[in-house]
This record gives C-alpha cells, sequence and structure tokens, in this order.
C-alpha cells in the first residue's frame, strides 16, 4: 500500500477506537446541607455511587437555601435539602425536574446537661423554646438561611417570640451544624440541630439531647433533580440498597441508626419500581 | 456593616499595636546583637513568616478548648482571641523585616555613631530613623495580613452576630451562603480600608525620603 494511504488509514482508526471508548459519566455538581455532610453519610454512599455509574460528584455543603438558590439559578446539577417549603417553591417554579423524599429523622433541641430552663420536662417542642425564652437562657443559632435555620425561626415564631428581636444570650454563627454546634458546646448553650450532626459532635459538644421528637420536629430530607445528569443519583439513593444502607448508617457508631429511610421496600416483596418523575408531593 | 467595619478595626488595630510593639524591639535586637543561637532564632522567625495561619488559629483553638489547656480563660470565640491569633501571625513578620533592616545598616554605622559620643538614647533613635524605610515595609505588611486573615479569625472567633464577626468572615459566610451582593459590598469595604490605610502608610515612608 503507498504510504500516504496507510497513514490516513492509520487516523481513522486512531479516531475510531477513541470515539468508540466507553464514555466516561460526566461529573455532577451536588449541593446540599452541611447536616448531610457532617455526619459522614455522603461518605459512606458516595464511592459505590461513583464507581457503579461512573460519574465523579463534586458535593458542596452549604446551607439549603443557599443550595436551593443554586438550583433554581441552575448553577447546581442534583440538590439534597431538608427545608420542604422551599423545595415547593421550586417544584410549582418548575425550575426543578423533580422532587423525591427520601429520608427522614427529627429535629433536637440540645443542651447543657443541668438544663437549667427544664426543656426535659416540656411537653413540646414549642413548649420548650418558649421556655428558653423566658429563662433568657444562653441559645446558638444557624443564622444561615439553611434548613435547620428556617425550622428554627419557625418555631420561634410559633413560641411568641420574634425572631428579629430575640433574647439577650442568643448568639448566631452563620455557619454550618457542626461549627454551631462547637460554639454551642463551648458556650454550653441550648441549640436547635438534625439528630445527625448533633450524634456525630455529641462527644465533642459535652451537651445533652434534651426534646421529644414531636410532629413540629420532623425533619424530612429529599433529592431534587436540576439537571437530566443528575437523574442516575435520585435513582441510586432510592435505590433499595442505598434505602438500607441510609437505614442502618451510624447504628455501630451511635448505637442508633441517623436517618430513616423512607422508600425500603417491605420485607418478602420485590424490589421497588424504578421511580418515575413526580414534581409535587 | 458599620458595625462589621468598626469591629474589624478594632480588632485589627490592636493586634497590630501588640504585634510592633513587642515585634519592633525584638527585630532590632536580633538585628545588631550576635549572640549562640542567634541563627537558630533567625530561623524560627522565618519560618513563622511562611507559618500557615490557618494552622496558627487551629493551635490557638485547641489551647482556648473549654477541656484545653488554657480553656479556664474562657476566651474561645471573643475578640481577644482574634487578636491573639493575628498577633501571633503578625509578629514573625515585624521581627523578620525588622531584622533584615537593621541587618542591612553600614556596620560603620554603629561605630561612626559611637566615636561621635551620643548618648544610647539618642542611638537608637538615630537607629530608627536610618531604618525607616524598613520599619515602615514591617507595618504595611503586618497590616496586610492581619486585615486580611479569615482563616484564624473563624476558627478562634466563631464569626458570632454582634460579637466576633469581622469583615473577612462575613464575607466568607455571606459567599457560602449564596449572598453574593452583600459579599460583594462587604468586600468592597475591606479593599477600601486596606488601600487607604497602605496609601497613608506608604505617605510617610516615602515622605521622609530626600
Amino acid at each position: 500500500m503507498p504510504p500516504m494511504r496507510s497513514r490516513s488509514l492509520l487516523l481513522v482508526l486512531a479516531g475510531g477506537l477513541l470515539l468508540g471508548a466507553p464514555a466516561r459519566g460526566e461529573d455532577l455538581l451536588l449541593a446540599t446541607t452541611t447536616s448531610v455532610r457532617d455526619t459522614g453519610l455522603l461518605d459512606a454512599l458516595l464511592p459505590r455511587f461513583e464507581q457503579e455509574s461512573g460519574q465523579k460528584v463534586k458535593v458542596l455543603a452549604v446551607g439549603s437555601g443557599a443550595a436551593l438558590r443554586m438550583g433554581a439559578d441552575g448553577n447546581a446539577d442534583v440538590l439534597v435539602t431538608h427545608a420542604p417549603e422551599g423545595e415547593q417553591v421550586l417544584v410549582r417554579e418548575k425550575r426543578v425536574l423533580s422532587r423525591e423524599p427520601f429520608m427522614e429523622n427529627h429535629f433536637v433541641i440540645a443542651g447543657p446537661p443541668g438544663d437549667p430552663a427544664g426543656v426535659a420536662k416540656a411537653p413540646s417542642a414549642i413548649e420548650a423554646l418558649r421556655r428558653i425564652a423566658a429563662a433568657k437562657a444562653p441559645w446558638v443559632s444557624r443564622g444561615d438561611d439553611s434548613g435547620t435555620h428556617q425550622r428554627e425561626q419557625a418555631l420561634l415564631r410559633a413560641a411568641g417570640v420574634d425572631p428579629a428581636k430575640p433574647w439577650p444570650g442568643f448568639v448566631s454563627t452563620g455557619s454550618g451544624m457542626g461549627q454551631t454546634l462547637l460554639v454551642a458546646g463551648e458556650k454550653q448553650a441550648y441549640v436547635l440541630s438534625d439528630i445527625g450532626t448533633f450524634l456525630a459532635f455529641r462527644e465533642r459538644t459535652g451537651l445533652a439531647p434534651l426534646s421529644k421528637p414531636d410532629e413540629s420536629l420532623l425533619n424530612v430530607y429529599s433529592v431534587l433533580v436540576v439537571k437530566p445528569v443528575g437523574q442516575a443519583f435520585a435513582a441510586f439513593l432510592l435505590d433499595p440498597r442505598t434505602q438500607r444502607e441510609i437505614g442502618d448508617f451510624g447504628r455501630d457508631r451511635y448505637g442508633e441508626a441517623l436517618f430513616r429511610p423512607l422508600h425500603l421496600p417491605a420485607p418478602g416483596t420485590s424490589a421497588e419500581p424504578a421511580p418515575g418523575v413526580r414534581t409535587g408531593d | 456593616m458599620l458595625e462589621i467595619t468598626l469591629r474589624t478595626l478594632a480588632v485589627c488595630g490592636v493586634a497590630l499595636a501588640v504585634a510592633l510593639a513587642a515585634g519592633l524591639p525584638l527585630g532590632i535586637a536580633l538585628g545588631r546583637r550576635s549572640f549562640p543561637g542567634r541563627g537558630v532564632l533567625v530561623s524560627l522567625v522565618n519560618s513563622g513568616m511562611g507559618a500557615p495561619p490557618v494552622v496558627v488559629g487551629l493551635a490557638v483553638s485547641m489551647l482556648l478548648f473549654r477541656n484545653g489547656p488554657l480553656g479556664f480563660l474562657g476566651l474561645l470565640y471573643t475578640p481577644e482571641a482574634m487578636v491573639a491569633a493575628q498577633v501571633l501571625i503578625a509578629l514573625p513578620l515585624v521581627v523578620g523585616i525588622t531584622l533584615a533592616a537593621v541587618g542591612a545598616l553600614d556596620e560603620n554605622w554603629e561605630l561612626e555613631v559611637r566615636t561621635l559620643g551620643i548618648p544610647q538614647w539618642l542611638r537608637l533613635w538615630l537607629l530608627l530613623r536610618e531604618i525607616r524605610l524598613g520599619l515602615l515595609a514591617a507595618v504595611i505588611a503586618a497590616l496586610g495580613s492581619i486585615l486580611s486573615e479569615v482563616g484564624a479569625v473563624q476558627a478562634v472567633g466563631g464569626n458570632l452576630a454582634g460579637e466576633t464577626r469581622v469583615l473577612t468572615t462575613s464575607i466568607l459566610m455571606y459567599t457560602q451562603m449564596g449572598r453574593f451582593e452583600m459579599a460583594l459590598a462587604l468586600g468592597a469595604v475591606l479593599v477600601g480600608l486596606t488601600l487607604v490605610l497602605a496609601a497613608a502608610l506608604t505617605v510617610v515612608q516615602q515622605g521622609g525620603r530626600r
């Protein structure tokens, strides 16, 4: 064969090989809350997802408020947040392709083991806050527009406290859950936290969980798909094996699971059908 | 915003004052005399200049934690802790630059001044005048590092609203919250502050040149 033709043939072959090679999954930008990151749940789940999907996940842990804003602006591919009101807004405005609650736990009002304000004896979370405010007990707030912060504001309003003019002793960190817990631990103050991060930081803070889980403290986490590249991750979170792993997460370390999965298949039934695209709840 | 700016000026001002008060004499002493172990000390100072500020913040936090060795002081998440961390970061800079300025002096200068029979205190004053340019460089460098410090200040201060929130920690916070307009506004204030202060110091530094 004349030299020219064999060279071009080689080029065509090389090009064909490159194009025909298995496409590597695209990178995924996941915007989530600090409470999900600080518990270590993502560190436990992501390796298997990355291996199975071929996608590399970039995790940005910001407050739910910031994550939802990122989703609305199209700056993230998928969100994991726990601020149902804000999430519903995105769904209504059709800024996300889907929203699927996939796990839950409770918020907890934690505080100094001595419990000077008597939170442990309060019949409800709202009453507990009323007592804390009345006692002007030290309180540390996230103050960062996160899901936890939003719930705290709602509870304060229900307890008759104007969140803009709280009592003296109320401080705001503007930071994530872990950092806020550390400050509360230093000051031996009361604080609202998701149970997961609280347990993960319990030893470091020396604070005690004081409130009883009631309806007003229910904390639901949802995965919101912003761009199609995020569908695989949402499906992964809802997959039976992942749901089981979520249900076991933390048990060996803290004696109790940090999260309750919402899509566990009932024992004896077949695997969960693939989640469809849901835009409402 | 005004409250945060005023607190920034207060905390940084105190930190600068302490770093200069401690660092200038130390730098001059290290620069002038030679004694056994001087080389080691100078190496320490130079390493200190390159030390990552956030590690300083970590070390100070660990000292001040409730269960830490200095926990009884209850100084974590207070402005005092922030000043302490910033002093530790700026001190090596002040000492290092000052001792370099002193080291650049003509070695006969000291000899000449002494033979002229000038009293000790006046000799010190003349020394300061001779190394004026280097001294001001030390001040400007320290000011810059103190004003721009984020990590250490966040670690030991906690960015508590109304108590330990300063310009740098606020900018970081608003950026992470996605509230970029606030972050930019505070950033403009910080840059403006730095420019004005540095310009003023530069005028003083260069104004003395003949």
